[in-house]
């Protein structure tokens, strides 16, 4: 018995230190704000203490390649009516975007809509599985919680991510190891950067410009499968728009439909019955359009979710004028001259499909 | 299956509540299908050499009890051959025929096979040769129960590598068992997370580092590299190998067996002779009375004595791999030793003044670790130009390839290290109040989790032998 109390008592101080240390969030206020948490804590933290709440609000979820520059929306206030906000994190994926949501509006009532990109409205394939990307639990560690470990691990594909994802629900330090170990050898440094991190970043993230190099210069001949870059292309930088543009596109297994299904089916159901609108917008895809784009699929995700109310799709081709070299600084995303085009157009759309914003910004 | 994986885990769980919950009639067979279970686990079709060799030793054992005069030699002789052939076709077969090939000058690779090595065998081997060694020389009764003898030789907590137990040790155990006390029991739970933090924490940290710098060594030109690549790879198979020993003798604990220490803080060794007193404690004992003893010990005049010593580290250097570079690092202790003998005996068996202590200390570890050099080094070549570097490297210090924090942890391993050499920390902890055992336990269990390697398991470096 006494053996059994004593081991009992020893993983009961194991788990309080966990719990005590990561559940808690203690460590969030010194995790490394380049590491992948910490990016997206950042995000998540600023927008919380934003002030801002009601049907005039509007959120834009994304990965990198959603470059929308609140600033410059907001500058059209005058004009749309709504204030915008951006949470877009780069890495992230659909799967993040719904815990992010949940994380920051909890009773789906603080926006008047959310602004989710997807790729292309057909669920093409991609060669990354997106089901089973163990990054998602080191973006999203810190905003997720032990009931989700039965939806968060069983979505992963391999079993060996299962075991791994809900491992590291439990025990947070796991995930947080490596971040751990830094601070270890640099704490002062930490502690300074995590800080200085709290007090600007809101106003580096809002007053950030993306760069000002384009893609002109860069030519494929479809044809021939054979891409021309200028000199000062780099061979790696040419190896990425190679494979971006003439790599043979994965064969449909149906793995992202699934996945789109699910977590935008997901986002979906968060505010259903709530009077936030979820905007699905077909982000800019690139400099060059490949000419095997995916088949038209009447059952993709978007088109079945746009037969939901709460949920609005906007045209499909409507960003197809930014899909030019001069918009773009890489391979898939926009430059400067791109981005504020993207904003200010998205901005000026998102009151054309909103409508004005309630009197007072109240829902 | 590792002993690093979740997967042993949940099996070692299933296996106590088996053997405590189950009749006490059941308790062998608990064991001795779990242990073929976990055999199996790696590679099934081999549990036929283990179950032949089993059937081999288990009956030479009993004629030999039955027989006298010639027929007994005939009968040890014949379970020798078996073991040695079957270590030898599996081991040794590729080395001899390409040694073979080169000194014939022939076609290379003419007489290679595609060998698989099994699990352990090198350890289950020698345990069974010391056991019908033991039977020949009067000194164990033949076992009657095949089940018992099986175990013996298949009990999974030792069967991959080691330690190797004498079969009085074992079966003084299997006979006369007793469930552990509950200091036993908790120095059984101490052990195994003990040489779990070893191994994950610490061996698989610097497994990278060394593997890095062995792979490439000519990467990382300079003294300082060679030094520190070299620490590396004896800090990383220190505490992989005692820390797999840890776990095994921990779960032999927990199940009522005693197994015999094989690690004694080896780097804290004053004189090589006191490092084979505190390293691979098992495969020292088992090559003094099984090789060294017979061939004449010291009981024949210096030269042979010497003779004696290279020989039984050669053979024990061979033990390990089929290498020239396993050889010349057997050699390298022989002749270690056998120069500690000539400077004199006393001066190296016992422990010298405290003040000269860490200046004995740190010699030892440069010396053996001169010898991880050969050891690990994949050819000859390799070998030469890391131990060029380490003694004078032309291409400048060259950098520490070892991190800060890395360095900082076995620091405090040293700290730790030097105090259980003097109060036995670990001993006392089992008998501590529950609070100092449990902050002991939550210490170990958090270092597992911030430090240790748990993204993928990392064989450990004995069982390739």
């Amino acid at each position: 018995m006494r053996v059994v109390r004593i081991l009992s008592a020893s993983l009961l101080g194991f788990l309080l230190f966990d719990v005590l240390i990561f559940h808690s969030r203690l460590y969030l206020s010194v995790v490394s704000p380049d590491s992948s948490t910490g990016y997206l804590e950042t995000f998540l933290r600023n927008e919380k203490l934003r002030i801002g709440r009601g049907g005039d609000q509007v959120l834009a979820v994304g990965d990198s390649r959603m470059m929308f520059f609140t600033r410059y929306a907001n500058e059209l206030t005058p004009e749309t009516g709504y204030t915008f906000a951006t949470i877009s994190t780069a890495g992230t994926t659909p799967r993040c975007w719904y815990y992010m949501l949940r994380d920051i509006d909890p009773a789906a009532d603080r926006y008047g809509a959310v602004v989710v990109p997807v790729d292309d409205y057909d669920d093409g394939e991609i060669a990354e599985d997106l089901s089973n990307r163990l990054l998602d639990l080191h973006y999203l560690i810190g905003v997720l919680r032990l009931s989700d470990l039965d939806e968060f691990a069983g979505s992963m594909h391999s079993v060996q991510n299962r075991v791994e994802s809900a491992r590291g629900i439990l025990l947070n330090g796991l995930v947080y190891k490596a971040d751990f170990q830094d601070l270890l050898l640099h704490p002062i440094a930490r502690v300074q950067s995590a800080a200085l991190n709290r007090r600007d970043s809101a106003s580096w993230m809002y007053s950030y410009i993306g760069p000002s190099r384009t893609m002109e210069g860069v030519s494929i001949d479809w044809a021939a499968r054979t891409l021309t870059v200028p000199a000062d292309v780099t061979p790696a930088q040419k190896a990425e728009f190679t494979y971006r543009f003439l790599a043979p596109r994965p064969a449909d297994m149906g793995h992202q439909s699934a996945y789109l299904k699910y977590w935008l089916g997901k986002i979906s159901d968060r505010y259903r019955g709530s009077k936030t609108r979820v905007i699905i917008i077909r982000i800019p895809r690139g400099p060059f359009i490949r000419p095997d784009q995916p088949p038209v699929n009447p059952q993709s995700s978007v088109r079945e979710l746009a037969s939901r109310s709460n949920v609005i799709v906007n045209p499909e081709h409507f960003f197809d004028e930014l899909e030019r070299p001069r918009f773009f600084m890489d391979q898939m995303h926009l430059n400067w001259a791109g981005s504020l085009e993207f904003t200010r157009t998205l901005a000026r759309q998102v009151r054309q499909l909103l409508g004005p914003p309630p009197a007072n910004g109240s829902h | 299956m590792l002993f690093n994986s979740l997967q042993f885990f949940v099996f070692f769980v299933v296996v106590l509540v088996l053997f405590y919950l189950g009749p006490r009639a059941w308790r062998r067979w608990v064991l001795l299908l779990a242990s073929y279970f976990f055999y199996m686990s790696w590679n099934a079709k081999f549990v036929a050499l283990l179950l032949t060799l089993t059937a081999i030793d288990y009956t030479a054992a009993l004629w030999i009890e039955r027989s006298e005069g010639t027929r007994r030699k005939r009968f040890l002789v014949l379970s020798l051959a078996a073991n040695l052939g079957f270590l030898g076709f599996f081991k040794y077969y590729n080395f001899l025929a390409e040694n073979l090939v080169s000194l014939l000058d022939l076609r290379p690779h003419m007489f290679a096979l595609s060998i698989i090595l099994p699990l352990g065998i090198s350890f289950h081997t020698f345990q069974s040769m010391s056991y019908v060694i033991d039977v020949y020389r009067g000194e164990q009764k033949a076992i009657r129960n095949p089940v018992d003898y099986a175990l013996f030789i298949a009990f999974f907590p030792q069967l991959v590598a080691g330690p190797i137990v004498r079969a009085r040790e074992f079966f003084g155990n299997l006979f006369h068992w007793e469930a552990p006390t509950s200091e036993e029991q908790l120095r059984g739970v101490l052990l195994m997370f003990l040489g779990l933090t070893k191994k994950i924490a610490l061996a698989d940290r610097f497994s990278p580092i060394a593997d890095s710098y062995f792979r490439n060594a000519a990467g990382h030109a300079g003294a300082m590299s060679a030094w520190t690549g070299a620490i590396a790879f004896a800090l990383q198979i220190f505490f992989d190998f005692s820390g797999y020993t840890d776990m095994a003798i921990g779960m032999a604990l927990l199940l009522g067996f005693h197994f015999p220490v094989n690690f004694r803080r080896p780097y804290l060794a004053f004189s090589i002779t006191d490092f084979w007193h505190r390293w691979h404690i098992s495969l020292s004992r088992w090559l003094r009375d099984y090789l060294y003893i017979p061939l004449g010990g010291n009981r024949h005049g210096n030269l042979q004595t010497y003779r004696n010593l290279m020989l039984t580290m050669l053979l024990g250097g061979l033990w390990h791999g089929a290498s020239w570079n396993f050889a010349i690092w057997g050699a390298y202790h022989g002749a270690l030793l056998s120069l500690e003998r000539i400077a004199g005996r006393k001066r190296f068996q016992d422990p010298p003044a405290w003040w000269l202590y860490p200046f004995r200390a740190i010699a030892t570890f440069v010396l053996v670790t001169v010898g991880w050099v050969f050891f690990r080094a994949a050819t000859f070549a390799d070998t030469r130009y890391i131990i060029g570097q380490m003694f004078g490297g032309v291409s400048g210090p060259g950098d520490i390839v070892i991190p800060i924090w890395l360095l900082v942890l076995v620091a405090m391993s040293l700290l730790l290290a030097v105090a259980e050499e003097k109060w036995e920390g670990i001993e006392r902890l089992a008998r501590a109040p529950a609070w100092a055992y449990a902050t002991a336990l939550i210490l170990l269990l958090v270092s597992v989790e911030m430090i240790g390697v748990t993204e993928q398991q990392i064989p450990f470096v004995y069982f390739q032998f």
